[in-house]
């Protein structure tokens, strides 16, 4: 299905589809990736890991031929690579599936996969064998997608999968994937999942960048380890001695951690919801105790991110929301004062101000604070800064860098930080730890439960599972746009029915 | 911890180095200084320090205009009515204050005392602003749409009460005295002292209220800025209705000066308003920029300009040397934050 000109007998686990040696990628005061070498065999899933700012993006930006190494070679398939921009690597076999997805929505999904490959006579269109074969491909690795669908009408799923199809009908012998699940559903990862394997069948070689280590157990069969610009280790999967070993390998300690019940909370309920509904949302309702943590877990679309913008007053709903006996959800300004702070789903888009530095994103929610009589006090807004950057441990050699340049688990740091400044008692929590590397998210638990332990409110909103179990004091389960069952946490915590309930199965036995 | 004492030591660097805005305001500045020699090398009496201050104070109204299309670029919105409203205000300030009973239409106005048609003709010039406000923030139009719109919308009243032509009989005396008196017994004249002081009161707003940090924030992310609890909405009305006063306010000076309200005046104005903007480093999709490097960038556009006069170019080539100097000024902008930002 591929063009490439290996068949699969001959890849044998000898022959290295990718391999870099002794790369090294140096940015003024930082060495982005240090001295790396090692090989991905062909017809594997291989796996890189490691915490943000560990070197992957870096490492991925050369191979995708967007950054130019500062030393060190690549080689693809045996020969020099030196791609200097993505259609060199294109050329190369090379192809990369971002975060970002970059399919058109207006076009159907044939017109997609033959974009930018069209042949034309005298400026009109025509039709070639390539149509053929991208519609084979396509149906060889997931046969539910219609290919005369209109892109906008699929799911960010089906959306995901085109743009694999897409790089495999290419030609492409190694596709590199960027956090793919990260706006799955748990169900729409199985199906990624299937897909990932068939085309490790088909002998196309999968880079794959994830911060889920389950993910990495499930799919992988080699695994690569950067550390601080360097190269930890290579090894087969099956030679990785669990979660520990591989986090240890990261981050050079161990953060493993489960939930462990805190001390006595109060019953006083500072939210009351009643029957929220909207055009997702089915008569919720629901309340928080003053220093709980509670989780709202559910897949993508069972209606989190909505509870948490109505409780926010971000989008109208109907129902009626009570904050500390006063009505609330009017607007994200009435809700700020009265003591009820968002960290958005999105971070880069809605919770940050990318283009401005750490210093002038902190105050933003508190300008009573930060006013004078109108006048902006520039000392409150730099030692707010100095402060958070030291209490949340925000790895910045300056307040003033701009936010768009820390990573991921730093930059949702900042949003925290921009949250606490507003002097909250309730936080909402939306996807608080989404692509965030291991030791961020480790750091982000330890401040919830401190938020927690001093009296404050925090609602998480979280599509895993692991997350979830890990750190809230009550689960809710949602499950299309309605809340089905609520189980509070624990030694017993019974998690193939929590599964069950958000999957859509039929709750029984709520504990 | 080991990371905060790093913390602590380059924090005191770092307050020295310079923000982008600062560098960009700097880069300008080199701009117009190194022009000025330039010019004074082709043009004979061009450096002399009256040349320079003519550079400015020629360019009041524009410079005016430019401060409140700056703040609105910097909250990510245009503002092309601006030109428009200098038209209208003026005119309706000679409407309102031509006695009655004139010779004809044309001299003939409302015969209102000087102050109260000021007033209203600012009223007039507000509500234009107030419309702006309407659309972007109400009905969510896009801002470079709208304010086409009342961009014609304002010079075509002004149009349909001028009859196409100018209104200048019939006028009491005082209305010329605000355009031409003179400040502190020196040449300096009232619009220019209008500019300088509005400058002063712009810069201050922007580095020294949270008025003006509010406006870098909708800008940089309106998204962000809404769920922070900034209530844009109000925010982008105040702006629109600041920057259509100081267009009303420049209207009234203009007319006065010329002691006629003429509808064409102010033609373009609104582009030239925004070419300062640009070329002084505000970012055209919102966010970044300072009202001294649109004060700057007034400077290099009037450089260019009376150069070109000064050298007996035609002023068919005025266009063309503009565009150059928008082209070279945002190219160099452009690479030189790129290159520091590496």
């Amino acid at each position: 299905m591929t063009d490439h000109n290996q068949s699969p007998a001959l890849s044998s686990d000898l022959a290295p589809v990718l391999a870099v040696k002794d790369l090294t990628k140096d940015y003024p005061g930082v060495r982005a990736v240090d001295n790396v070498s090692f090989s991905i065999q062909s017809g594997t899933v291989h796996c890189l890991v490691g915490e943000n700012g560990a070197g992957k993006s870096t490492l991925v930006k050369m191979l995708t031929g967007a950054l130019q190494p500062t030393s060190g070679s690549m080689n693809v398939n045996g020969s020099q690579y030196e791609p200097t921009n993505p259609q060199d690597a294109r050329d190369g076999g090379i192809a990369t599936l971002f975060q970002e997805l970059h399919v058109v929505d207006e076009l159907t999904v044939l017109e997609n996969l033959t974009l930018g490959m069209e042949r034309s006579r005298f400026g009109f269109l025509i039709k070639s064998k390539l149509e053929d074969r991208v519609v084979q491909t396509l149906y060889a690795i997931e046969p539910s997608i219609d290919p005369s669908a209109r892109v906008s009408t699929l799911s960010v799923a089906q959306k995901q999968i085109v743009e694999i199809a897409r790089a495999a009908s290419s030609g492409a012998s190694v596709i590199i994937m960027d956090e793919p699940t990260a706006a799955l559903s748990e169900r729409e990862v199985e199906r990624l999942f299937a897909v990932i394997r068939r085309l490790r069948d088909s002998a196309v070689t999968v880079v794959y960048i994830s911060h889920k280590l389950e993910e990495i157990f499930q799919l992988g069969d080699a695994v690569t380890v950067l550390r601080d610009g360097k190269h930890i280790a290579t090894k087969q999967l099956s030679d990785v001695d669990g979660r520990s070993e591989l986090i240890e390998m990261m981050i050079g300690r161990s953060v493993f951690q489960d939930y462990s019940p805190r001390g006595k909370i109060s019953d006083e309920k500072v939210l009351l919801a009643k029957g929220l509904t909207n055009s997702v949302l089915r008569d919720v309702s629901f309340h928080i105790n003053r220093g709980e943590i509670v989780g709202f877990y559910g897949p993508v679309g069972a209606g989190k991110t909505e509870i948490a913008r109505a409780l926010f007053g971000a989008d109208k709903v109907a129902g009626s929301i009570e904050f500390k006996g006063h009505p609330v959800g009017r607007s994200p300004k009435e809700a700020i004062a009265a003591g009820i702070a968002l960290v958005p789903e999105e971070r880069r888009t809605q919770g940050l101000f990318t283009s401005l530095s750490i210093r002038e994103n902190v105050p933003v929610m508190n300008l009573r604070r930060l006013s004078n009589n109108g006048v902006f006090r520039a000392s409150v807004e730099h030692d707010a800064a100095v402060d958070y950057v030291n209490r949340l441990n925000i790895a910045t050699e300056s307040i003033d860098k701009h936010t768009e340049k820390l990573s991921g688990g730093n930059q949702q740091k900042v949003v925290f930080a921009k949250c606490l400044f507003a002097d909250a008692d309730l936080l909402l929590l939306d996807e608080p730890t989404r692509g965030v590397d291991v030791g961020a998210k480790t750091e982000i638990y330890d401040i919830i439960r401190n938020l927690a332990d001093e009296g404050n409110s925090v609602a998480i909103f979280s599509s895993e599972l692991e997350e979830v179990l890990g750190i809230c004091d009550r689960i809710f389960l949602l499950y299309a746009g309605s809340l089905e069952a609520e189980v509070t946490n624990g030694a017993n915590v019974d998690a193939p029915h929590i599964l069950n309930v958000v999957t859509g199965g039929h709750v029984g036995g709520v504990q | 911890m080991t990371v905060t004492a790093n913390i602590g030591r380059s924090l005191s660097d770092d307050r020295r180095k310079m923000s982008d805005e600062a560098f960009i305001t700097l880069l300008v500045a080199s701009v117009a200084v190194g022009l000025f020699l330039f010019a004074s090398l082709l043009v004979p009496n061009f450096f002399q320090l009256l040349n320079m201050l003519n550079l400015v104070t020629n360019n009041w109204a524009v410079i005016s205009l430019g401060i409140g299309v700056s703040f609105l670029l910097v909250s990510g919105n245009f503002d092309l009515s601006v030109g428009g409203i200098v038209a209208l205000s003026g005119v309706l300030s000679v409407w309102f204050a031509q006695a009655t009973g004139g010779a004809n239409a044309l001299s003939t106005g409302l015969g209102l005392p000087y102050w109260l048609a000021i007033t209203c003709a600012l009223g007039g010039a507000l509500a234009i602003g107030a419309l702006n406000a309407l659309f972007v923030v109400k009905f969510r139009i896009p801002s470079i749409i709208v304010t086409l719109g009342t961009m014609m919308l304002a010079r075509g009243i002004a149009q349909v009460v001028t009859q196409g032509s100018q209104r200048n009989t019939n006028l009491p005396d005082e209305f010329g005295v605000l355009g031409n008196m003179t400040m502190f017994d020196t040449s300096v004249k009232l619009p220019v002292a209008f500019m300088l002081i509005l400058l002063l009161i712009a810069i201050f707003i922007e580095r020294k209220t949270v008025f003006g940090r509010l406006t870098y924030w909708i800008g940089a992310n309106p998204i962000a800025a809404s769920l922070s609890g900034i209530d844009k909405e109000k925010h982008v009305t105040y702006l629109y209705l600041f920057s259509s006063l100081i267009a009303g306010i420049v209207g009234i000076l203009l007319a006065s000066e010329f002691k006629s309200g003429y509808s064409n005046r102010g033609t373009l104005m609104e582009f030239d308003a925004l070419v300062i903007a640009l070329l002084g480093g505000v970012a055209i999709a919102g966010g970044f920029g300072s009202v001294v490097g649109m004060f700057f960038g007034a400077v290099i556009l009037a450089i260019v300009t009376s150069a070109a006069t000064g050298m007996v170019l035609s002023p068919d080539w005025q266009y063309i040397l503009k565009a150059i100097a928008v082209f070279l000024a945002i190219v160099t902008q452009t690479w030189a934050l790129a290159r520091r930002n590496r």
